[in-house]
């Protein structure tokens, strides 16, 4: 094997490949342009319902509760402190929470005001629709509301006591979260960005790794390749340094675009977390460990889909083997994406996929080990040297590259 | 100078070639005349090392197929007929380039080579155009000159003037021509009578892996005591069926 025949391929290949508009524009432009445009469309949409559902959230009362008295109560009473919950009126109550015309409908027990009175609990019945989505969030913002309602009345029972209403809360809870602010802001990429890594990383290459060894053939390019003077190692170490960096192109146009939809809309990232979102801190030595151990998680996928593309006698069958490369790593990186960096296991640093997605939660989450970080660098590199050698196992085979 | 000693080469239960032999001289044209699915075509893909024979072997000017593959394919050039599998992204000079820079050669001979075989195949006027808007007779002259890219001392063409229109194939032929006179070894696959009986030297006559016999279109003549190349072919394949 000779490194100059290794570049040469290498070169050829990467400008075969950037003169190919069609894979240009499906590794690096389409992620740079879909994903800001999807977080903003997504963040977007999601503030809007989450407003619409704070803001909006209106009641009616049934027919038999439907009275003077008991609309008083409710919006001088139950609702006064809530400005965003609306009493209206409608004709059929219930099918007004299926036609979302109100949010929630409450029914009062018939001597609800006896006693209440006579201070003996009274039920408010609030019928809700849990499969329409803004009635099942609103049915806790009234839940609120009635004990907020029900807290006034027992403060005002004991003041008519003559007692001090603070003998019912004999302890306040104080909140104070010790985390470093930067550690929780990455709660959210904690979340995603594993996972978001390991698919991509898988998905990046294929399309070269299609084009280069199951594309050649098709073209009738490849037999005229095989009977130059290069070893087939080096014919495949050109090929396979293409596909590995293809790969990492494509996870860090995607990341680009991610970061690009963050800043056009920061809320995108942080949804359903919170004040805790927001800040980004990554511990520099461990950040180094975990983007070598993605590289190298390409590396190995690079050479199962070279192996797999030799393998395939057309195109369209490169394809769907590689596609079902996409869902091998898709169980892994779900099946952990809500996991703690204190529930990774020291197993998972042994295993391929598992090792990049745990470093990263460990690096995003600030919890570092760096035995852990060492030994998942360290598996990488072993199933990088496996996948080169069942890649040049199947380049070299007759019987594998001539299927035909 | 070619060696092909008793070559076999088996897939799973079919004998693709079975017990070739045969020699080809400097200078010479030898023809390997034989029907589709006779064997001409896995015979030169044995010979020049992209596959590797079941048993036998072949010598290309003294140096061993089996045991230095890489040493053979510096010596060897081949060419393919039907399409011209080229890079259609790559231009014509870039497709020749790439092939001699495999070869280890340096820019500067890369340059003055495809210039110099830019003139020989005519190619002047899309020597710098992307090969995916060429013709199909555009494509195999480019196809032809990466293939001699390296100068290579053995030619192998396969079907070289499968599906060319007739001012394409004529230029293949001259092309030919003009390498048998610079010396080369070549060996020419084809089961157009024509085209054998006008370029060879020597002919073999293959069917069912199997070598029939080997000789001049004279030696034929007078042997098979038939005025053309189609009798004795068909006498030959005929009595082999």
């Amino acid at each position: 094997m000779k490194w100059k025949h290794v570049i040469t391929v290498f070169k050829k290949e990467v400008k075969d490949i950037i003169r190919d508009k069609r894979t240009i524009i499906t590794s690096i432009v389409a992620p740079m342009i879909i994903m800001p445009i999807l977080l903003v469309l997504v963040g977007g949409g999601e503030a809007k319902l989450t407003k619409d559902i704070n803001e909006n959230v209106t009641i009616a009362l049934t027919q038999n509760s439907n009275t003077s008295e008991i609309r008083s109560l409710v919006k001088d009473k139950i609702i006064a402190n809530n400005k965003n919950i609306k009493l209206v009126e409608v004709s059929d109550p219930v099918e007004a929470i299926r036609q979302e015309k109100v949010r929630a409908v409450l029914d009062f027990e018939k001597d609800y005001a006896v006693k209440l009175k006579e201070r003996v609990p009274f039920i408010i019945k609030v019928m809700y629709d849990k499969s329409k989505t803004k009635s099942d969030a609103s049915f806790s913002i009234i839940q609120d509301a009635i004990r907020n309602f029900d807290a006034d009345v027992v403060k005002q029972r004991i003041v008519d006591l003559k007692q001090n209403p603070e003998i019912l809360t004999p302890t306040t809870v104080e909140e104070n979260n010790v985390a470093d602010k930067k550690q929780s802001g990455n709660m959210m990429l904690m979340m995603i960005l594993p996972m978001l890594l390991g698919v991509l990383i898988a998905a990046g290459g294929i399309p070269a790794a299609t084009d280069l060894v199951a594309g050649e053939k098709e073209r009738n390019t490849f037999e005229p390749l095989l009977i130059t003077k290069p070893s087939r190692l080096s014919l495949l170490l050109g090929k396979y340094l293409t596909v590995t960096l293809f790969s990492l192109v494509s996870v860090v146009s995607t990341i680009a675009g991610l970061v690009i939809g963050f800043l056009a809309n920061p809320n995108s990232v942080s949804a359903g977390m919170g004040s805790q979102a927001g800040g980004f801190y990554m511990e520099p030595a461990a950040l180094l460990l975990a983007i070598f151990t993605t590289i190298l998680l390409g590396m190995t996928f690079a050479g199962i889909q070279i192996a797999l593309s030799t393998y395939a006698k057309s195109f369209k069958e490169a394809q769907t083997y590689l596609s079902l490369l996409i869902f091998v790593v898709m169980i892994p990186a779900y099946a952990t994406m809500f996991m703690q960096p204190a529930d990774i296991q020291s197993y998972m640093f042994l295993l391929p996929v598992l090792n990049t997605i745990a470093a990263f939660k460990m690096v995003l989450g600030g919890v570092i080990n760096y035995t852990n970080l060492i030994l998942a660098l360290a598996s990488s590199i072993l199933y990088v040297i496996a996948s080169i050698v069942f890649a040049a196992w199947m380049f070299t085979k007759e019987k594998v590259l001539f299927r035909s | 100078m070619l060696k092909v000693k008793n070559l076999s080469k088996v897939f799973k239960e079919i004998t693709a070639v079975d017990n070739v032999s045969f020699d080809v001289g400097t200078g010479e044209i030898f023809g390997l005349l034989g029907e589709n699915g006779a064997g001409k075509t896995t015979t030169l893909r044995t010979i020049a090392t992209m596959l590797k024979a079941s048993t036998g072997t072949a010598e290309v000017y003294g140096i061993d197929v089996n045991s230095q593959p890489e040493k053979v394919r510096e010596h060897i050039g081949i060419l393919f007929g039907g399409e011209a599998g080229l890079y259609d992204r790559l231009t014509v000079a870039e497709n020749i380039a790439y092939f001699a820079e495999l070869y280890d050669m340096d820019k500067k001979s890369i340059k003055d080579r495809i210039s110099q075989l830019s003139k020989i195949f005519g190619m002047d006027e899309y020597i710098d155009r992307k090969a995916g808007k060429l013709s199909k007779g555009m494509k195999q002259k480019a196809a032809f000159a990466r293939a001699i890219v390296h100068n290579p001392d053995v030619m192998l063409f396969d079907e070289p003037t499968s599906g060319l229109d007739v001012s394409a194939i004529r230029d293949v032929h001259d092309f030919i021509e003009k390498c048998k006179k610079e010396g080369k070894t070549i060996v020419l696959s084809s089961h157009i009578m024509s085209e054998v009986e006008k370029l060879c030297d020597r002919i073999g006559i293959i069917h069912k892996g199997k070598l029939l016999d080997v000789g001049t279109i004279d030696e034929f003549k007078k042997k098979y005591r038939q005025d053309s190349l189609e009798e004795i072919f068909i006498q030959l394949v005929g009595d082999k069926q």
